[in-house]
């Protein structure tokens, strides 16, 4: 079977090679070899289908998927993401403040958005609170990417600032601990 | 979309989307869900020639995929993971079919289950140009019907979908060399089904 | 009979549900009260609903998207999820939300009890900018 399956003509090359070069003009040898032509017209129709197939398929408004299916995906997730973990910020006789860790980290990724050359990608946020419930320290532990050919630790350093400004403005409490990784570089 | 999220931005490596999501950001999720759905469609609509099966399919897959984001551990691998997602519950549901002794195997009758406009030639083209187009996808498509489920699969990820060997090897659990093998048999096939169709 | 019994007929947890859900959405900052699980399982219909039993759903207590209120001894308490808006610090609105909503909730004849507030999310509104 294995044999059969990498079959090669008279002239040494394969079906597949021949196949993989389809869309491209003749190589030197295909121009003299009657054998690879031959191969070549006879794959002819199946890749024009082929092709003709992926790009109808690419248009085609109706294979798509209906927004109703995109949206219950969306509300499931929705719901689900509710699970996240809590952390508390204040506890009090009046009652306590609790934000997702969620919530903490969208904040956090608005402010590394501002700096360029930086995606942010997992946030793990901890929180110590006081037994007196009084005071709250946060430990952010951000990684991130960064684009190639930036100045890394001045950027990064950028990133915590941005972030010791972000987290006092927008939720109340000092952003505590920033560890930031850097786990991956882009292309830019 | 939701505008105070940055996830969205068209410049964002797709790594970063997929770990914001692994953090349960949902708007990163969502550019996911809109960057894969219809890809998805297409692949399970040509695998399963049943709209609502292959609605249902991509819809268990991205719901599957969010529940289980968090275990992926190579953030770059998600295109991949995705597609293998798909593909086996495609598989799955034909082979559940098949216990039912419910696959059509008539031709006829897969082209009467074919969706009106999957395969329309665009109006503007020449009418001559287009009957031909026609002609050669629609036995393209009458073909890969009556292909075995899995030389489907590995035609559509590699031809249609463009999907590497090593990738199309994982979801099938075939070695990449099986992969070729995989292909070759079913682009045989192919050109036996569509000589014989014309 | 005691004047207990007369105030829960008169206020039920669904009153002070409702009435803490309005004062939150009236607090500056607050985007909307976000849906739990159960809120969203019962835009699915019942079939949804019947598979997921809420434990403590039968003690008296009222719940709505983003809202619980309980009543015990004439004290209301309430658990309130929020959305809160980017422009606005987010604790310093959590804490105007339980100081509104213990105030009505004294107008009303009972006593406070603490009021929990979960902030869910942080975004922007249509017309705020972002930090």
């Amino acid at each position: 079977m294995a044999l059969e399956d990498t079959r090669r003509l008279g002239c040494g090359r394969s079906i597949d090679q021949i196949w993989a070069g389809m869309d491209q003009p003749p190589t030197s040898h295909e121009e003299d070899c009657e054998l690879c032509q031959a191969a070549k017209a006879r794959m002819q129709k199946i890749k024009e289908a082929t092709v003709a197939l992926r790009e109808s398929d690419l248009h085609n408004p109706e294979m798509t998927l209906p927004a109703e299916r995109t949206n219950s995906i969306m509300a499931l997730a929705r719901a689900e993401a509710r699970r996240s973990k809590r952390l508390v910020l204040r506890g009090t006789e009046y009652g306590t403040v609790e934000i997702s860790e969620q919530a903490l980290s969208s904040l956090i990724r608005l402010a590394a958005a501002a700096i360029p050359g930086i995606h942010s990608r997992r946030c793990r946020i901890e929180v110590q609170s006081d037994a007196e419930m009084g005071s709250t320290h946060l430990t952010i532990n951000l990684r991130v990417a960064t684009a190639s050919g930036i100045d890394i630790p001045a950027t990064v350093e950028g990133l915590r600032q941005k972030i010791n400004k972000a987290i006092p403005a927008g939720v109340g409490i000092d952003a505590g601990t920033v560890n930031i990784t850097v786990e991956d570089l882009y292309d830019v | 979309m939701n505008d105070s999220n940055p996830a969205c931005d068209a410049d964002t490596d797709e790594g970063s989307i997929v770990a914001r999501a692994q953090d349960g950001d949902l708007a990163a999720f969502e550019h996911l869900v809109h960057t894969y759905q219809d890809r998805l469609f297409r692949l399970a609509y040509r695998m399963l020639n049943d709209r609502t099966d292959a609605e249902d399919v991509v819809q268990e897959t991205l719901t599957a995929s969010w529940r289980a984001l968090p275990m992926l551990s190579d953030v770059k691998a998600f295109g991949g993971w995705i597609y293998r997602l798909a593909t086996n519950k495609c598989l799955d549901l034909l082979r559940k079919r098949s216990a039912r002794a419910e696959t059509i195997t008539d031709p006829a009758e897969i082209h009467s289950t074919l969706d009106d406009g999957a395969t329309r030639a665009p109006l503007e083209a020449d009418p001559v140009a287009s009957a031909e187009w026609a002609a050669q996808q629609d036995g393209l498509t009458t073909v890969l019907n009556t292909l075995p489920a899995v030389q489907r699969a590995c035609w559509l990820l590699r031809e249609i979908h463009g999907r590497s060997y090593a990738e199309i090897g994982v979801t099938l659990k075939i070695n990449p060399t099986t992969v070729r093998g995989t292909l070759a048999r079913a682009r045989r096939r192919i050109a036996e089904g569509m000589s014989q169709w014309r | 009979m005691s004047e207990q019994n007369l105030q829960g007929s008169l206020i039920n947890s669904e009153l002070i549900a409702s009435l803490a859900a309005r004062t939150a959405l009236e607090t500056p900052g607050v985007l909307r009260l976000e849906p739990t699980i159960k809120g969203f399982l019962a835009s699915l219909g019942p079939a949804a609903l019947a598979n997921f039993h809420i434990s403590g759903s039968q003690d008296g207590s009222y719940r709505h998207d983003g809202v619980v209120a309980r009543i015990n001894d004439g004290t209301a308490t309430v658990h309130l999820d929020i959305a809160t808006d980017i422009a606005y610090t987010a604790l310093s609105v959590a804490e105007s939300v339980q100081e509104r909503v213990r105030e009505n909730i004294c107008h009303t004849g009972l006593n406070p009890g603490p009021v929990h507030v979960h902030i869910l999310t942080i975004e922007a509104s249509p017309g705020s900018i972002p930090r």
